[in-house]
């Protein structure tokens, strides 16, 4: 047996799955993407691209997942910081307050935002109370809302992702720095950070893809007025039940994602050397 | 000779074994559920008596119209529903697909007292009718300034930031648009006058749900006061004890109705057919109403005076039902849904 | 390192914990409170106290069913996914296969596609082949969807490690399935752990393979919970939430004592 068997024959399982009960079944719908009454097609492709309003969808989908990504960063990096410099027990809880969100089921975790957000919320009534703002302010229903509960979603998999990688930085890097006369903001920026950058990308990466693809919190939050382009293939599917026009979105959706992360790898990748 | 007794008794017990499989098979019927209490009144009125009358096993799966549709196309080459429900005129695409069995009249004794409209396509695979939702308008009976007698009183704007409108991706709601859209002068050729006051509607503060479970969350927590939907919701509202009045509005009542369905390529036939006689029976839709509020379909149901004040009872309280062309929905669904997702969006 | 850190950056740091500890938890704290409602409905702040709800989710056949459905496809999930996961992560990271760059990319693509769309496929391709639909199905789903994890968390892992004590096992005579469980499975066994952790995680919290792929008796927990929410919603859906948030604290304590949680944190 060579190397390179063995290497075939460790992946193997792994491709066959994803090749017979992946790829397959996305085959098979992706195919509807092009097929009409008459063969071939793309007049839903055109159907999408020529409408401002489907076009609309498409943009905030990415615009939002960008401001998740980003927002997830700025919170998850200095929390993940924080973490790694903290003492085991701390970490402990830590660890588990990061995890819990994960662990509770998605539809009960957007359910507690509609209670905090809603229109006789928490949080908005609170608002209110302070004169902050008017009789009419919601959250729900709003980008914002859905900002919100997709960072809360999706903050474990950026802080645990930058943790690895900041826990395996060597201290005395810091320390080496901090002695040549660097200020803490300066060490952090000029040495933490750059060696975080493998752990921000591939929590990123990770973060943009789910907060794309993502549908079941962006709808509960937003509500029907503010669509994403995953609600808007499940309402293809299920509601006006054109899966043609489905898969055709769900193409899209998947060359907007490779779109964005594709230059997005190459600019990082390039950073790291 | 011992041996051929072995045998003779293997021989049994496999052929015992094969009888009680195949019993056990045809012994089941599996069949959709709207949840909640539909599902409890369901289970009392229609599956129970089932059971006990056929001694077949029925199984449920809780899906709503939209879902159990998506997976009776999807498994068109090996449906596991025997018979399924639909409240948002699914039969009808479902029908044209093939995925529905006709039924034969002549098997499903009951349907000869059902309403002719309830049954018009059976024959095509629609199944029958067994319930009827009337849609009107739901009303907070404690703070509303005044009740709805019409369905112009949506645009009243003392209502204005108090009123709940319902996507029209649920059944229901679209009922209740195409309600709005006639009374603003629309009609099923031309729905623009309908999409302009929703946009007038939601400029006043108006809101949008997409589910049921909201809009009781609405007026259990939200101040709302207004909303067009079904009566059996409302009778829900209130059995939850909110102060929710249901009135029909003076323009006409569009009608929402259940179907029964059998779905083709099930070797169940029999059962199927039995179950829909039952589920069309005036006993089961009395049963029906008298826990949910929905309209029968049977002529020879019979009402106590209180539940029939709640629906449309008898030959001419149906009468005045309104019927939206179901053909017309089903051809426009897609592009309706499409324009008013785009007069909805912000 | 502690020593050096200002004063500014340490308040900065205990606001900071404070504040991103009260947003990540404030709605599971909304959903106790509703656990413990009189109220029928689902609100907040939570009227009186009782238990009733818990005692309802407890005797109900149907939640008790669907959190074993549950607990058991997640659990095959887990051991298949991280099987193997794992063993495609040991041979990508040695780089030698061709197109491993695209394997790679192959692997993780589960997690850019909609499930909805996966979901219908798959109900669609199962049905034509094999008829009616089994928990077998619902796992192989799963752990399609499960597996990018794993192999991400398995790949990263094995990055900080030293492929020379491979080699260097291989010079001392180590046959191939020697070094494969003395030398690489120690290396990607905090991976496989953290791949583990989300893989049941996922399969567990999947809501929609799981509404599509069911059939009577192969009702998930999260199927039972939205439909439950989507069609009489009462406060049960929250006292089964609390019962899950509780048992995850439990799970990860006890993953804490006997493995260490850092171990997860490297995903």
């Amino acid at each position: 047996m060579t190397d390179r068997l063995e290497n075939m024959a460790l992946v193997m399982p792994g491709l066959l799955l994803l090749g017979l009960a992946f790829i397959l079944p996305v085959l098979q719908m992706l195919v509807l993407s092009v097929s009409g009454p008459d063969g071939f097609t793309l007049e839903h492709f055109t159907r999408f691209l020529s409408d401002s309003y489907y076009l609309g969808i498409l943009w905030r989908t990415v615009r939002l997942s960008a401001l998740i990504t980003l927002i997830t960063a700025l919170i998850g990096f200095p929390l993940a910081y924080i973490m790694a410099k903290s003492g085991p027990r701390l970490r402990l809880w830590l660890t588990l307050i990061v995890i819990l969100p994960l662990m509770t089921s998605v539809v009960i975790r957007t359910f507690g935002w509609i209670v905090l957000l809603g229109r006789s919320g928490m949080i908005p009534s609170m608002l209110r109370d302070l004169g902050l703002v008017g009789r009419s302010f919601s959250i729900i229903q709003t980008e914002s809302a859905i900002v919100i509960g997709m960072v809360q979603v999706l903050l474990p998999f950026m802080t645990l992702s930058v943790l690895g990688v900041v826990m395996s930085i060597d201290g005395r890097l810091e320390e080496a720095a901090r002695t040549m006369g660097c200020s803490f903001m300066k060490t952090i920026r000029t040495v933490v950070l750059p060696l975080s950058l493998p752990g921000i990308v591939a929590g990123g990466l990770l973060v943009f893809t789910l907060s794309a693809s993502s549908f079941v919190t962006p709808s509960l939050l937003g509500g029907s007025r503010i669509q994403v382009l995953a609600g808007s293939i499940y309402n293809a599917v299920t509601q006006t039940l054109e899966w043609e026009f489905a898969a055709a979105q769900a193409v899209i959706l998947f060359v907007g994602v490779a779109l964005v992360l594709v230059p997005y790898l190459s600019v990082t990748g390039r950073r790291n050397g | 000779m011992k041996l051929d007794f072995a045998k003779m008794f293997l021989g049994v017990s496999a052929l015992s074994l094969m009888a009680s499989a195949a019993v056990a098979q045809e012994k089941t019927l599996t069949i959709n559920s709207f949840g909640g209490a539909y599902e409890e009144a369901h289970r009392a009125c229609i599956i129970t008596p089932f059971e006990q009358e056929t001694g077949a096993k029925v199984e449920i799966v809780t899906a709503y119209s939209a879902d159990a549709f998506a997976q009776v196309r999807a498994q068109k080459d090996a449906p596991q529903f025997d018979i399924i429900h639909f409240s948002g005129g699914q039969e009808i695409v479902a029908a044209n697909e093939g995925l529905l069995a006709p039924i034969d009249a002549a098997k499903v004794p009951n349907l000869a007292n059902v309403y002719d409209f309830a049954k018009a396509n059976v024959a095509k695979g629609e199944g029958p009718a067994y319930s009827i939702a009337a849609i009107g308008m739901i009303y907070n009976t404690e703070k509303a300034p005044s009740a709805p007698t019409q369905w112009t009183d949506i645009m009243d704007p003392a209502f204005a930031e108090h009123l709940v409108l319902t996507d029209i991706s649920n059944g229901y709601g679209m009922l209740g648009f195409l309600m709005i859209n006639q009374v603003n002068g629309g009609t099923l050729e031309n729905i623009q006058p309908g999409l302009d006051a929703v946009t007038k509607l939601l400029e006043a503060g108006a809101i949008i749900v997409s589910k049921s479970p909201e809009i009781q969350q609405e007026f259990a927590q939200n101040d709302a006061w207004l909303a067009p939907y079904a009566s059996d919701y409302g009778y829900t509202l209130r059995k939850a004890g909110l102060p929710a009045g249901f009135v029909q509005g003076e323009e006409g009542t569009p009608a929402s109705l259940i179907t029964v369905n059998m779905v083709a390529n099930r070797p169940n036939e029999d059962l199927a057919l039995k179950f829909i006689d039952i589920s069309v029976s005036p006993e089961a839709q009395q049963c029906f109403a008298d826990a949910l509020r929905y309209s029968p379909t049977n002529s020879k149901a019979e009402l106590s005076a209180e539940v029939a004040a709640d629906v449309a009872y008898g030959e001419d309280g149906v009468k005045g039902l309104l019927r939206f062309d179901p053909i017309a929905i089903e051809a426009n669904r897609a592009a309706w849904v499409e324009a008013w997702n785009k007069t909805i969006a912000r | 390192m502690v020593s050096g850190t200002p004063i500014w950056a340490r308040y900065f740091a205990v606001i900071f914990i404070v504040c991103t500890a009260l947003f990540l938890l404030a709605p599971l704290f909304v959903v106790m409170g509703v656990s413990v409602s009189e109220s029928q409905f689902i609100s907040f702040p939570p009227q009186g106290f009782t238990l009733h709800w818990y005692e309802k989710v407890l005797s109900s056949d149907a939640y008790v069913n669907a959190a074993w459905t549950s607990l058991w496809i997640a659990l095959t999930v887990t051991i298949a996914a991280s099987l193997i996961g794992g063993a495609a992560a040991i041979a990508l990271n040695r780089r030698s296969l061709p197109a491993s760059g695209l394997m790679s990319a192959a692997l993780l693509s589960p997690l850019v596609l909609p499930t909805i769309i996966y979901a219908i496929g798959m109900l669609l391709l199962w049905s034509a082949i094999f008829g009616p639909i089994s928990p077998l199905a619902l796992a192989i789903g799963h752990t399609v969807i499960a597996l990018p994890y794993v192999v991400r968390t398995c790949l990263a892992v094995l990055a900080d490690t030293d492929p020379f004590l491979e080699e260097a096992a291989r010079t001392m005579g180590a046959g191939r399935l020697q070094r494969l469980a003395f030398v690489v499975l120690p290396q990607i066994k905090p991976g496989l752990l953290a791949g583990g952790f989300f893989a049941f995680n996922i399969s567990f919290d999947e809501a929609v393979l799981s509404l599509f792929l069911r059939k009577p008796g192969l009702t998930t927990l999260p199927v039972q919970i939205y439909g439950q929410l989507e069609f009489s919603p009462d406060p049960s859906v929250a006292a089964v939430s609390t019962m899950m948030i509780g048992l995850t604290i439990v799970l990860l304590i006890i993953i804490d004592r006997t493995l260490g949680l850092g171990k997860i944190a490297s995903v």
